[in-house]
C-alpha cells in the first residue's frame, strides 16, 4: 500500500497542488531525495499518457517567431549572464527600493498620468526561509516587478569562498529552474520571458548552495538554505 | 515511454539525435526538431491553455525554452518526447495559473484524448509503458479514473476538478487519493 508521501508526490506530480500544500510538497522536493525520486517516479509513470494525446497542427507563423526570437537574441542571452556584470546594478539603490515597495506595496505614480488598472497587483513577494529549527540564515527578501519584469533580492546568506549561492524558481511542475547566481550584494535581476512566466503566486524560490559557476547539472545540486512562497501584494 | 515497434524505435532514434543536435546549438537539427514535435506540442498546450492565441505564445517560449535548455537533456534519462512533452505542459500549466483562470468546464477548441480500449488496439498503438498504465488505470473506479486522467490531460487543480465534478473538495481528495494508492499497487506489482 502507497505510504501517504508517495501519494503526496504523485499528487505534485500530476500539479493538483495548489497554495500552501503546493508549496509544501516542492520544499519536500528541495529537502528530501527520497520525496523527490518519487515525484519523479511518478512523472515517468504519468509521461505514458502523452502517447495519447493528439497532434494538432501549429500555425506557421509560431515558428517564424520563434526564427525571429532566435535570430534577435532577445530571449536567449541572459540565462547564463555573468553575475560581475548584473551586480554592476547599484546594491544601493535596490536595497532602497526594496524597502520602499515593502514599506509601500503602491507603486508611486505620477499625479498627472493615469494609473494603469493591472500595476496594484503586478508585485509579487517571497521571504526566503531557512526550514531549519536552528535558523543559521537570515530571511532574504524578494520583490518581483512584474511590469518591470525585474526581481529584486536582498543580499543572499554567506556561502564558503568556493561555493556560490544559486538563486532557483519552482513552478506548477514542480522542477526547479535555475534563475541566478547570487551574491552578498542585494541585486536586482533582469529575467528572461521564458523565466518571468515562472514567477507566478505560489511559485516558490529557494537558493541552494552550488559549486562556483552554478549547478552543473541545472538542478540543486546543494543543501536548500533558504525557500519561500511568492504572494501578491 | 518504450517504444512498441521497429518503426517507433527509429522515430525515437532520429529524435534524440536532432535533440542532442539541438544541445550544440545546431540550427537545422532544431528546426527539424520542431517539424517532428510541433503538433504533438501544440496539441498539449492548446489544450491546458484552452485558446489558440496564448497555445501559440507558450508554444513560443516552449521551443525557445528548447533551444537553450537541450544541452541539459540527458539520453539515458527521459525519452526525447517525454522531456518535449513535460516542458509544453508544465509552461501551459505555468501560463494557466499565472492567469488566474479556473478551468471548471471542458475545452471547446482541442480534439478529444482518445483511449484505445484494453485489448487488441491497445496493443497495437500503445507503448508498453502507456499500455500497462493504461491497464492500471482501468482497474480503478470510473470516477478516480477520470479525475486522475483530467488531471493530467487538462493540467487542473484538486479545488478545478471537485468544482467541475459539482462534488465537495474533500470527496474529490479521498477519490483522487484513493485511486493513486490502487494505481501504485497496480503499477509495482
Amino acid at each position: 500500500m502507497a505510504d501517504p508521501e508517495d501519494i503526496e508526490a504523485a499528487e505534485l506530480a500530476l500539479g493538483l497542488l495548489e497554495g500552501e500544500e503546493r508549496a509544501g510538497a516542492l520544499r519536500r522536493v528541495l529537502a528530501q531525495p527520497g520525496f523527490a525520486a518519487a515525484v519523479e517516479w511518478w512523472r515517468e509513470r504519468f509521461a505514458a499518457l502523452f502517447d495519447l494525446w493528439p497532434e494538432v497542427a501549429a500555425p506557421a507563423h509560431v515558428e517564424t517567431r520563434i526564427a525571429a526570437t532566435l535570430d534577435g537574441g532577445a530571449a536567449v542571452s541572459t540565462r547564463r549572464f555573468p553575475w560581475p556584470l548584473l551586480a554592476l546594478a547599484s546594491s544601493a539603490i535596490a536595497a532602497c527600493l526594496l524597502l520602499f515597495i515593502l514599506v509601500d506595496p503602491r507603486p508611486s505614480v505620477p499625479v498627472s498620468q493615469p494609473v494603469p488598472a493591472a500595476r496594484p497587483t503586478s508585485l509579487l513577494v517571497a521571504t526566503l526561509e531557512s526550514g531549519e529549527a536552528d535558523d543559521k540564515v537570515a530571511p532574504v527578501a524578494a520583490v518581483f516587478d512584474a511590469a518591470a519584469g525585474s526581481l529584486r533580492i536582498a543580499a543572499a546568506p554567506e556561502v564558503d569562498a568556493r561555493r556560490v549561492a544559486q538563486l532557483w524558481a519552482i513552478g506548477g511542475d514542480g522542477v526547479p529552474h535555475p534563475l541566478a547566481l547570487l551574491s552578498e550584494a542585494p541585486a536586482t535581476l533582469r529575467l528572461t520571458a521564458a523565466d518571468r512566466a515562472r514567477i507566478v503566486a505560489g511559485a516558490v524560490l529557494a537558493i541552494s548552495v552550488e559549486p562556483t559557476g552554478g549547478s552543473p547539472t541545472g538542478k540543486p545540486t546543494g543543501p536548500v538554505i533558504a525557500a519561500g512562497v511568492l504572494a501578491r501584494v | 515511454m518504450t517504444p512498441s515497434s521497429p518503426a517507433a524505435d527509429t522515430a525515437r532514434a532520429r529524435l534524440s539525435e536532432v535533440l542532442l543536435r539541438t544541445g550544440a546549438e545546431d540550427r537545422d537539427a532544431f528546426n527539424e526538431l520542431y517539424r517532428l514535435t510541433s503538433a504533438k506540442l501544440f496539441g498539449i498546450t492548446l489544450r491546458i491553455c484552452g485558446e489558440r492565441q496564448a497555445a501559440e505564445d507558450v508554444l513560443h517560449d516552449v521551443y525557445i525554452t528548447i533551444w537553450r535548455r537541450a544541452s541539459g537533456w540527458e539520453p539515458g534519462r527521459a525519452s526525447p518526447i517525454t522531456w518535449l512533452a513535460t516542458i509544453a505542459r508544465n509552461r501551459a500549466i505555468d501560463w494557466r495559473r499565472a492567469q488566474g483562470v479556473r478551468r471548471t468546464s471542458p475545452i471547446d477548441d482541442a480534439p478529444d484524448i482518445a483511449d484505445p480500449g484494453p485489448g487488441a488496439e491497445r496493443a497495437l498503438l500503445a507503448s508498453e509503458d502507456t499500455r500497462r498504465l493504461l491497464d492500471c488505470l482501468d482497474g480503478l473506479d470510473a470516477p478516480q479514473r477520470d479525475a486522475i486522467r483530467t488531471a493530467f490531460f487538462d493540467g487542473v487543480t484538486y479545488a478545478e476538478l471537485a468544482i467541475a465534478r459539482a462534488v465537495p473538495l474533500g470527496t474529490m481528495k479521498s477519490w483522487v487519493r484513493r485511486g493513486l494508492a490502487r494505481l501504485k499497487d497496480c503499477l509495482r506489482g
